[in-house]
């Protein structure tokens, strides 16, 4: 490595007066405000070390002081040298870090340059100064090489990055950020700032817990078979200003659980994950509405808290016996330690879940006491206000400390208790208030397109037969084409230009949520689906050979004997399996006239997603190629296509995610769409190939006058999809919109959905009707 | 001909939940054709049983299967040495004799198979036999019953709108959690207090029903695990064996309604 050689030749004893030790001290001459701190630095040095060794060490500060580190970068250094001398009188890695933080601040900057030599007291408490070390700083050096923005960020989380405590880990976690972004460098900043889901799960995983991602699926229908009512499970999206969530939090219908539990891993995290959300269920499924706060105190606040956990647990248990043992592990408070709040609360906890438990004090002995008084009431919720505010009293005159800041609610399992407060207009984080800011994260989101669908790592050329266009608002150029001229009777060759706009990331918990809310429709369709799936068995009659002896032709065959003529041998009877080979393409219209609401409060394009989320889903488990395409124009020369899901890909969250993202506006260009989808769908290798249209109404767009032009080039188009081997149908939403399209699809391949809300079923219908022709 | 080979000689237990009995009652009075509706093991098929044996008649069952033809059920010409004699299928034993005919999972047969119980259904009561070139009018006691499972079957298996409609339905679903604890201790001999529990369960495997189960245990299942318990087995293998593991192959889904039977469980 040449920082080793280089300190080396340092080594060398050289003339006095050009010393580096002379020429640094020169140099600081010159620095008045630097001066002090370079003295005190070297003052303390020279405690540990030699002149050889104070002379390499004072070569380092030249080399920083020489690649424009700049002041704060040389503090830094000092600041480094001062308290690693003082552990380990070892001069080398101070020299090895004097020269990495050069080299990395000549490829990503003095402020790059400072934060890795802040992490540095981490990452040696950490690792040592052995090879450990060493691999640590050639992994800052590659990433300050590849992704120079992402130094700082990582380095300002690095206590959370190297949580881990092995540096296999964290080369693997930069590897994996590196990677994870493919060259958008906002992405690769989130990662290494731990803003991106991916990234915290990475570092979870390493730490051997469970994190919440992991276990979802489970703890959902763990909680729907408890109580039947699919529970609204969220992780907390922790950004870096927050402390880790340590509680699970109620916000309105939402239950939020810490994304882990820290410190418990493998199966007890999995179980302490149910013990929460089965609890917080409870009390969503049990509990009566709000408690309005008041005037009440936050001590009686946490105690009427306590209270209502143990009357919802009570009431559980009633139902289910053995929810006890899903919570009984975490009551661990004994009856002895100090005598503070807290203590007694988990105590009292314990005393009201515990019938067994022994606690001989006052406090927890009256509020046990007051509990079994009530227990003929335990459908009220008002008797967890009445007890919870005397027995907060009680504490209160008991002069016992109670800090509400500090405070956490014990056991572990328990919620926060914040989402059974209704705190009024001026409120502190109740559930509503919590819920925006994560909305408004979510919007965020949404603006940031999704890294993955394009820029190709940095480069910039625009793939495609299109020039490159820097990749705006409008989207890379991907074809042209022609358009029908009806009043000429003629094409007009590349008349419009289509361009492939990123998909932007939406949240796609929304369209889970949909989903579940659909889910009669959902499991009618995932039947079809089985039915599909297995493949038609089509009986074969009158075989050479077979399973079984085709009765019939067997007849038939005796008959023939014994008249005389020759007998037809094919007495068998086979079945055989009939193989699907069909590959389609969903054109979805996101036009403007898809924002409309409906009754029900949903727009159309919610409908359109929805019905497309469930027969993606059913086409995903088909395992059959399909591909989702939304269009939208905004004249000929901005004809933009969106890729939910390409051919390639398999359809998982992320592309729920893009279809979640999916937004309305512009106009309708339906031919210069169908020519693109075909082109799309002609790249496959099925054997049959659909393309199916969802649209709201006639084409029309905002540079043509007479909407028949539009209808007359959809259907040219539709004609020509039809010579390439390609059937297109149109499923036309709501009562207009009909004509026209039975013009361009013809009739028999149009359905119209008059009722929009039955979109969904109906769309999932034409496809398997499709699929099985 | 001589059906007493179908006829049923003991009651079948039967526990009515609601006006079953009296609707068929009434249906076969005026002998029209019947229609059954429920999940699996609910009760369809003892409930036919129940019936045949309450009105004394003999009860001819098919089960029907994505390979049968109409042949299958009316009948076809069987070689014999003196040359082709006509064997009557199941269906037209019960429509010639007098049985109750129970078509069992009805939507299985293939569409073609099912219009041979059309002239059957509605005023004529007439079974035509093209082959056979002869027509059977329907003996006084004739009826025919259909099971279907809305549930199971898929909409491309669905009945034809001309089938559905010459029916009357009856729509049997899980029994209330007492009548169905109650039929779990009479059919599998186990204690009132395991019945309880067994019932709480299916409520939780039910609970995911559209949530990653197609179909919540069924009370067939609950007897199955509560014999396995008299058996001599703990109840937690029983039930991991006799519902858990038959229901699903998800793992996911299998642990959570593993961990919610554990809640269930004393």
């Amino acid at each position: 490595m040449n920082a080793a050689k280089q300190v080396t030749l340092h080594l060398v004893p050289p003339d006095e007066e050009d010393s580096a030790t002379h020429r640094i001290h020169r140099l600081m001459l010159q620095r008045e405000t630097l001066r002090p701190l370079f003295r005190a630095a070297w003052d303390d040095l020279s405690h540990h070390f030699d002149e050889s060794e104070l002379e390499a060490w004072a070569g380092a500060v030249l080399t920083l002081a020489h690649v424009n580190a700049g002041p704060a970068c040389l503090i830094a250094y000092w600041e480094a040298s001062k308290n690693d001398a003082a552990d380990r009188q070892e001069i080398a890695p101070l020299l090895v870090a004097g020269q990495m933080a050069a080299n990395i601040c000549r490829n990503a900057g003095a402020q790059a340059a400072t934060a890795a030599l802040q992490a540095l007291p981490v990452a040696t408490r950490v690792f040592g100064s052995g090879p450990a070390l060493a691999r640590w700083w050639r992994v800052v050096d590659l990433l300050a090489r590849q992704a120079p923005e992402s130094v700082a960020p990582a380095a300002d989380n690095i206590a959370q990055i190297l949580a881990p405590g092995t540096i296999d880990a964290f080369e693997d976690f930069v590897a994996a950020g590196l990677k994870f972004a493919s060259g958008n460098k906002a992405r690769r900043q989130a990662f290494f700032r731990l803003e991106e889901e991916f990234a915290r799960h990475m570092i979870a995983r390493d730490l051997g817990s469970v994190t919440f991602l992991e276990t979802e699926i489970e703890l959902k229908a763990f909680v729907t078979a408890l109580w039947g009512k699919p529970p609204l499970l969220r992780s907390f999206a922790a950004d870096n200003s927050q402390t880790p969530q340590r509680r699970t939090s109620i916000a309105g219908p939402l239950i939020r659980l810490p994304e882990t539990f820290r410190g418990v891993q493998g199966d007890a995290a999995r179980a302490l994950f149910r013990a929460a959300a089965a609890h917080a269920q409870a009390h969503l499924v049990l509990g009566n509405g709000l408690f309005p706060v008041g005037t009440l105190k936050p001590l009686q606040i946490a105690l009427v808290n306590l209270i209502e956990d143990a009357r919802i647990e009570t009431l559980a248990m009633r139902q289910l016996t053995g929810l006890r043992r899903l919570w009984a592990p975490y009551h661990v408070a004994t009856p002895s330690g100090v005598v503070a709040a807290p203590t007694l609360m988990a105590r009292l906890a314990r005393a009201l879940f515990d019938p067994a438990y022994v606690d001989d004090d006052s406090f927890v002995a009256k509020g046990r006491a007051m509990f079994t008084a009530a227990l003929p009431r335990i459908d009220d919720p008002a008797i967890s206000r009445e007890i919870g505010m005397l027995l907060g009293n009680d504490l209160g005159q008991m002069r016992v400390q109670f800090n509400v800041k500090t405070y956490v609610v014990e056991p572990v399992y328990r919620d926060d208790g914040l989402g059974l407060w209704d705190f009024g207009e001026n409120a502190p984080p109740s559930g509503e208030v919590i819920e925006l800011p994560v909305d408004a994260v979510r919007m965020e989101r949404q603006e940031a397109p999704d890294g993955d669908s394009n820029e190709p790592d940095g480069k910039g050329e625009a793939l495609g037969r299109g020039r490159p266009v820097a990749p705006d608002e409008r989207g890379i150029i991907i074809a042209k084409y022609p358009e029908w001229d009806r009043a000429h009777g003629i094409e007009r060759p590349e008349w419009t230009t289509v361009r492939e706009v990123a998909a932007h990331a939406g949240d796609p918990r929304l369209i889970e949520a949909a989903l579940d809310h659909a889910d009669a429709l959902r499991s009618r369709i995932g039947r079809l689906v089985r039915g599909v799936r297995i493949g038609r068995t089509i009986r074969l009659n009158r075989q050479h050979e077979g399973h079984d002896i085709d009765i019939d032709a067997a007849l038939d065959a005796g008959i023939a004997l014994r008249i005389g003529q020759e007998p037809d041998p094919r007495v068998f009877r086979s079945s055989t399996s009939v193989h699907r080979d069909l590959a389609a393409l969903l054109l979805i219209d996101v036009s403007e006239s898809t924002r409309d609401r409906l009754a029900s409060g949903a727009t159309i394009l919610d409908v359109e997603r929805l019905a497309v989320a469930v027969l993606a889903e059913a086409m995903g488990r088909l395992g059959d190629p399909f591909g989702l395409l939304a269009f939208a124009s905004d004249g000929r020369e901005d004809v933009r296509m969106t890729t939910m899901k390409s051919f390639e890909e398999p359809y998982d969250r992320r592309c729920v995610a893009r279809l979640a993202g999916l937004r309305s506006g512009l106009s309708t260009r339906l031919g210069t769409a169908l020519r693109h989808a075909g082109k799309v769908i002609g790249n496959t290798t099925s054997g049959r190939k659909l393309v199916i249209v969802l649209t709201d109404g006639e084409p029309s767009d905002i540079d043509v006058s007479d909407p028949l032009d539009l209808v007359e080039d959809a259907r040219r188009a539709a004609l020509g999809l039809k010579n390439t081997g390609v059937d297109a149908y149109g499923v036309v939403l709501g009562q207009a919109g009909g004509e026209a399209a039975w013009r361009i699809f013809g009739r028999g391949n149009t359905m119209m959905v008059h009722r929009i809300e039955d979109l969904p079923g109906r769309l999932s219908e034409l496809y398997f009707r499709l699929a099985r022709r | 001909m001589n059906l007493d080979a179908y006829r049923i000689a003991d009651e079948p237990y039967y526990q009515p939940l609601g006006h079953e009995i009296e609707t068929f009652q009434a249906a076969y009075a005026e002998r029209l054709p019947v229609m059954l509706k429920g999940p699996t093991g609910c009760g369809k098929t003892r409930f036919v049983e129940h019936m045949a044996w309450r009105l004394g008649k003999p009860l001819i069952t098919v089960a029907a299967h994505e390979d049968m033809t109409a042949a299958d059920l009316a009948g076809r010409y069987l070689l014999e040495p003196q040359g082709t004699v006509w064997h009557d299928g199941p269906l037209t034993l019960a429509v010639r004799h007098g049985a109750i005919c129970y078509l069992d999972e009805i939507v299985e047969a293939r569409q073609d198979t099912t219009v041979v119980i059309h002239p059957l259904t509605d005023a004529r009561r007439i079974l035509p036999l093209e082959k056979h070139n002869e027509i059977v009018p329907a003996h006084g006691d004739f009826q025919l019953t259909i099971s279907y499972n809305p549930g199971y079957q898929s909409a491309v298996k669905d009945l034809k709108e001309s089938t559905k409609q010459r029916f009357v339905a009856i729509d049997f679903s899980y029994p209330p959690p007492t009548t169905e604890a109650a039929i779990i201790v009479r059919e599998s001999g186990t204690d009132e207090d395991l019945a309880g529990i067994l019932v709480a369960i299916a409520q939780r495997s039910r609970n995911l029903q559209g949530h990653g189960l197609d179909e919540g245990a069924s009370t067939r299942m609950l007897i199955h695990a509560g014999r396995m318990v008299r058996a001599g087995l703990p109840l937690d293998v029983a039930v991991q064996s006799s519902i858990v593991l038959p229901i699903t192959d998800n793992p996911d889904i299998r642990a959570a309604l593993s961990d919610a039977i554990q809640a269930c469980l004393p």
